[in-house]
């Protein structure tokens, strides 16, 4: 049977996520179709259809879904999936982040499943990996559910490729607005630097930088290494950094190929959401810090004096 | 799932709640930044760590709460089903991360990322 991707995006171009959550569709294996809703997505839908491993985009097109609001958007998957008689789709999967994991638990209700979520590994079509107790814990869980919605941790799939494939593209005639909700407005944060679930190197501050302006530091060494920056809950909370910095299990889950921490203790909820990270960096000024112990290298020392001495370094 | 199952809007990582009338503006903490949504009431509000101090129970509270009725309900005389489709096969330690080294200066790191790492 075929498999549901939702795709992630904001009408104009796919969330990198989305290529991770079809790398997890493939390896369940079967036909893949990626399901692009949005308002004025026409040309996206051309976007996606290249997407490697895809046979079909499923378009639709409607202003109902321009914010891919859930309370608009479930009802569609869950018409796509069962509308017909056997269903049509044997597994609905998303990305595990805020966008999946805003949706995918409505589908899973008006479907009557549990969902099984954030899953790190496929072992079988019925049987996943997942993170449990903020990733002290990995779970191997099988299910019988008739559909199988599935949200995706992209850290655990390597991204399929954007092109190169060549799927048909479908419009489907749908879309009611189900006149509960309404999109206001949104606050995105803009940076030149690359995204920070998709960086291959992040640099991360905590409470130790102080305040927002010392975050300059941390911006100069990431420019110079090609970096995405984030930050602490503490960082975020004491107002040095907006909330979409954060890495943790309250926040962003990465796993770069480098990972540098400045000024950040090591809490176990900051941990969760970044020890699978490829080499780890910690600069803290106690030796003791808890980040040593999952660090790959440890640097005590201010890092007011090593940060710029780091960048400095790189440059020559 | 509620939010499905009562047919009610919903408005999940929600870091600033504002009633107004017969809606709701829910400020929901987003991958990209913060987004904000008119929800019809009554809706389905699942709340972000920052959205408030929470208020702790006070003493006389606790005691009175001692005294309030108490419904039992089942899920039987509800006529729910609480049964899983998800069966826990086992339960693993993540693969446990080893301290590394101390390096000690920023020399020395530098040096480690490029020849030992190959990360920069
Ligand atoms: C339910 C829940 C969810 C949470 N989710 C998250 C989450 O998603 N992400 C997250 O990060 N946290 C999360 N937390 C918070 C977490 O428990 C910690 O409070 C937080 O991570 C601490 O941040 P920190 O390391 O920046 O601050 P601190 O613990 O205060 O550490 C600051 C560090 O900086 C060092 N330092 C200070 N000055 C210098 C200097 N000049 N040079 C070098 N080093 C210096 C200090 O030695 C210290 O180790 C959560 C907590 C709860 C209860």
């Amino acid at each position: 049977m075929a498999i549901l991707v939702i795709a992630e995006h904001n009408n104009v171009a796919l969330a990198a996520a989305t290529l991770n959550t079809v790398a997890a569709a493939q390896q369940i294996g079967g036909d893949i179709h990626l399901l692009v809703a949005g308002n004025g997505c026409g040309a996206l839908s051309e976007t996606a259809a290249q997407v490697a491993g895809v046979s079909k985009v499923l378009l639709a097109d409607n202003a109902a879904f321009a914010h891919q609001l859930p309370e608009n958007l479930a009802p569609l998957v869950a018409e796509l999936v069962c509308g017909t008689s056997p269903a049509a789709y044997s597994h609905v999967l998303a990305a595990a982040t805020t966008t999946g994991k805003n949706v995918l638990p409505r589908v899973a209700a008006l479907l009557d499943v549990d969902q099984i979520s954030e899953i790190v590994k496929v072992e079988s079509p019925d049987t996943f990996q997942r993170p449990i107790y903020a990733g002290n814990a990995i779970a191997t869980v099988q299910s019988s559910a008739s559909v199988k919605v599935i949200t995706v941790r992209s850290t655990g799939f390597d991204a399929v490729a954007g092109e190169g494939g060549s799927a048909v593209i479908e419009a489907i005639a749908a879309g009611t607005d189900a006149g509960i909700s309404a999109f206001v407005g949104e606050e995105l944060a803009k940076s030149e630097r690359p995204e920070l679930t998709a960086a291959k190197v992040v640099i991360s501050g905590g409470r130790g930088m102080q305040n927002g302006d010392n975050f300059q530091l941390l911006y100069q060494l990431a420019d110079k290494l090609g970096a995405a920056v984030g930050a602490s809950r503490a960082a975020v909370d004491a107002g040095f950094v907006p909330n979409d910095l954060q890495v943790g299990q309250t926040g962003k889950i990465v796993a770069p190929q480098l990972y540098i921490a400045v000024g950040i203790s090591g809490a176990i909820q900051h941990l969760a959401g970044m020890k699978d990270s490829k080499v780890i960096v910690a600069i803290n000024k106690d030796e003791e810090a808890p980040i040593f112990q999952v660090a790959d290298y440890g640097l005590v020392g201010d890092l007011f004096d090593a940060v710029p001495e780091l960048a400095g370094a790189i440059n020559g | 799932m509620l939010a499905a199952l009562t047919g009610f809007a919903q408005g999940t990582f929600a870091s600033r709640v504002e009633v107004a009338g017969d809606q709701v503006n829910v400020t929901r903490e987003i991958d990209g930044g913060l987004q904000t949504v008119a929800l019809k009431l009554p809706a389905i509000v699942t709340t972000d760590l920052r959205l408030n101090e929470p208020r702790y129970a006070s003493l006389p509270n606790i005691m009175k709460a001692k005294k309030k009725p108490l419904d039992v309900l089942t899920p039987d005389a509800l006529g729910v089903s609480t049964a899983s489709t998800v069966k826990i096969l086992k339960v693993e330690a993540p693969a446990a991360r080893s301290a590394g080294i101390k390096v000690k200066s920023v020399a020395e790191l530098v040096e480690k990322l490029k020849n030992e790492a190959k990360v920069i």
